[in-house]
């Protein structure tokens, strides 16, 4: 860095501080809408990260799937995407996934542990208090593989689900809508004809995972199937794995056992999803990376604005300057000389604007991670270096790009007429 | 011979409406030298003081300066002519505003391939002025007459071999302007090289050599008599 060009050019900044603050604020809100952007999706990642991780993240997830077959030849999805087809959200119920499917798994090498599920919505009730509620029918593992925590009370048994126990554990938020003050261990609800017993309470998590957000009840598997469903299938079943290196491996294992299980000999009639956390991590960040990609593609518009402003101001800088750059080319400045002065103050003016655009930025980011935090979620405040280097580059590049101009006016201005001009 | 004008020519072309500003100019000035160029306005001096001091070059005729023919002269080798060779006073002083006293001064050796001891350099030129106590002062801050005064020492710093005044007492009262005065002869006697461009006699008559211009052509050149010489007695306070 030229130390004379950087001097004048913070002279001419610091001339008219309003005029620089006005000028510089469409980089302001560019950038920061950048870093805001950038900033925000660290943060959610982190939480969807924390999702995952209270799902285990060394999971690996079994749903059921319509072949894609089936789809091709119904031709209700033409497309045919890949996509994991829930059937519970599905005309056409799959029917095969079945204990014994995780029976098997559980046999697998590098399993440690897994849980089968099923899950019903039901009218649920305690005393005048009535909900339709979501019932997630799940093995006694899931009390071992879920990082959600039973607070108060207990899971249930293995005995206990062999015994098709009618026993339940509440997630906060509905135990609190049912009980309110009242303690829940203990009582009975109802639900659809049976009553159950509550026998604990999970902690208060900040999740939107459907099965954890506070607003389920969990039964033994069995109870669900056998006495509300009449069904003898499984929805999912999760996978908790002893070495998550090699999860690629064991999916694939899981995906031939289930196949020989369920006599499936081309795999395009798959009628399960074998989802590693890591897979279902990469879509997440597919979508997200669009997103982002997106708001920073509208961000950008405010940054060739804020540049046109620069550059405007940057001419009327020049025309301000006129007597002063015919003086100094009289004093035995070059052309490069002036040219390089204004260069250096339309890259100040980017900059500066730049920086304080990261302030804010990470001052908006910064909040929305403590209301985030506020309720309940597990949500960092990241400002990724990468983003701020990024950014100031972005910014002085702008300034180069929409100084150029106005400084090559001023350097082949005549010296003589410049001095006239005074 | 320090600066040699061979017919130089000069035309300012507004839009096809050709002016001759400078007609055919023949001039020839040694080295310690005090010319004062004289001229009603319109006249071409301006002009002609820009042409000798590089800010300009002639439409057609030879300028060689210290000897060497400058017709081939790039815009920077030009810019360094200005910087190391010439320095210019103006009638309205032109400093840098918001700036302070010493940094105005210190501008010219910052454009000057040179740049050591860029302070003490400027503060020599500045106490050259009378001015040494006044450094830190804003350039907004002082009279009119101190900030003539900077722009003499601005002239200085460089150490050039030529200093063009242009009207510099036009803006002061006649106190502060006989005080300027004052130091373009003292860096006369020193042997500097003083062109001065004025249209008051009054002012001329301070230089050894008058040469007067009128449409563009030199109508006398003459010798000013010990006798009729005006000196300033005013003391740089």
């Amino acid at each position: 860095m030229n130390n004379l060009y950087l001097k004048q050019a913070i002279r001419g900044v610091k001339f008219n501080p309003s005029r620089t603050i006005l000028t510089t604020l469409g980089i302001m809100i560019g950038i920061g809408t950048v870093i805001l952007v950038l900033s925000a999706g660290e943060g959610f990642k982190s939480y969807i990260n924390a999702q995952v991780e209270a799902f285990g993240s060394n999971a690996i997830i079994v749903q059921t799937s319509v072949p894609s077959s089936t789809k091709d030849r119904s031709g209700s999805d033409a497309a045919a995407s890949n996509e994991p087809n829930n059937s519970a959200s599905n005309a056409v119920p799959i029917t095969t996934l079945k204990m014994r499917d995780v029976v098997d798994i559980k046999n697998i090498p590098n399993v440690k542990n897994a849980y089968g599920a099923s899950i019903g919505q039901q009218v649920t009730s305690y005393k005048n208090v009535s909900k339709n509620a979501f019932i997630f029918g799940a093995s006694s593992a899931r009390f071992e593989i879920d990082k959600g925590v039973v607070e108060k009370g207990r899971g249930y048994t293995e005995q206990e689900e062999k015994a098709l126990a009618q026993v339940a554990v509440l997630g906060d938020k509905i135990a609190q809508d049912f009980f309110g003050e009242e303690d829940p261990l203990d009582k009975f609800i109802r639900i659809g004809n049976y009553n159950f017993k509550v026998i604990g309470v999970y902690e208060k998590t900040g999740s939107f995972d459907p099965s954890n957000d506070g607003s389920q009840i969990v039964i033994p598997v069995t109870t669900l199937q056998k006495k509300i469903q009449g069904i003898d299938y499984l929805i999912y079943s999760v996978v908790q794995l002893k070495d998550n290196k090699q999860s690629d491996a064991t999916a694939l294992d899981i995906a031939d056992l289930l196949r020989r299980n369920h006599y499936i000999s081309d795999p395009v009639r798959d009628d399960f999803k074998v989802q590693t956390s890591k897979e279902s991590l990469g879509t997440f960040d597919t979508i997200l990376n669009a997103v982002t990609f997106l708001l920073i593609a509208i961000a950008s518009i405010s940054l060739v604005v804020g540049g046109v402003g620069v550059m405007n101001i940057m001419y009327v800088i020049v025309t301000e300057r006129i007597g002063e750059i015919g003086l100094k080319k009289a004093l035995g400045a070059r052309n490069k000389d002036i040219l390089y002065e204004f260069l250096y103050e339309s890259i100040l003016l980017t900059v500066i604007g730049g920086i304080v655009g990261i302030i804010m930025g990470a001052f908006f980011a910064f909040l929305i991670s403590k209301i985030a935090q506020g309720f309940g979620l597990t949500w960092a405040f990241i400002v990724p270096l990468w983003g701020v280097v990024l950014s100031v580059t972005i910014s002085a590049i702008i300034g180069i790009v929409f100084g150029v101009f106005p400084a090559r006016n001023a350097a082949r201005l005549n010296p003589i007429e410049a001095l006239n001009k005074e | 011979m320090l600066i040699e004008l061979k017919n130089i020519i000069k035309n300012y072309d507004n839009g096809g409406l050709i002016t001759n500003v400078l007609r055919g100019i023949n001039l020839e000035v040694k080295e310690g030298e005090f010319m004062a160029i004289m001229g009603p306005s319109g006249s071409g001096k301006s002009t002609l003081m820009h042409t000798i001091g590089f800010l300009d070059r002639p439409t057609s005729g030879e300028y060689l300066f210290d000897g060497i023919d400058t017709k081939d002269f790039t815009d920077d080798e030009l810019a360094r002519i200005r910087n190391e060779r010439i320095g210019f006073v103006f009638q309205s002083f032109n400093l840098l505003p918001r700036t302070t006293v010493l940094d105005n001064v210190i501008l010219p050796l910052l454009y000057s391939s040179s740049k050591k001891g860029l302070e003490q350099r400027a503060k020599n030129a500045l106490e050259a002025v009378g001015l040494g106590e006044r450094i830190t002062f804003m350039s907004n801050q002082i009279s009119g007459g101190q900030k003539q005064r900077v722009a003499i020492a601005r002239a200085l710093v460089c150490d050039p071999k030529v200093i063009f005044a242009d009207e510099p007492t036009g803006n002061l009262d006649s106190k502060s302007g006989s005080t300027v005065m004052h130091i373009l002869e003292k860096l006369n006697k020193e042997g500097r090289t003083i062109i001065l461009v004025t249209h008051d006699i009054n002012v001329a008559l301070h230089a050894k050599r008058i040469v007067t211009i009128r449409d563009g052509e030199i109508i006398s050149d003459r010798k000013v008599l010990e006798e009729e010489r005006v000196h300033s007695k005013e003391a740089i306070d």
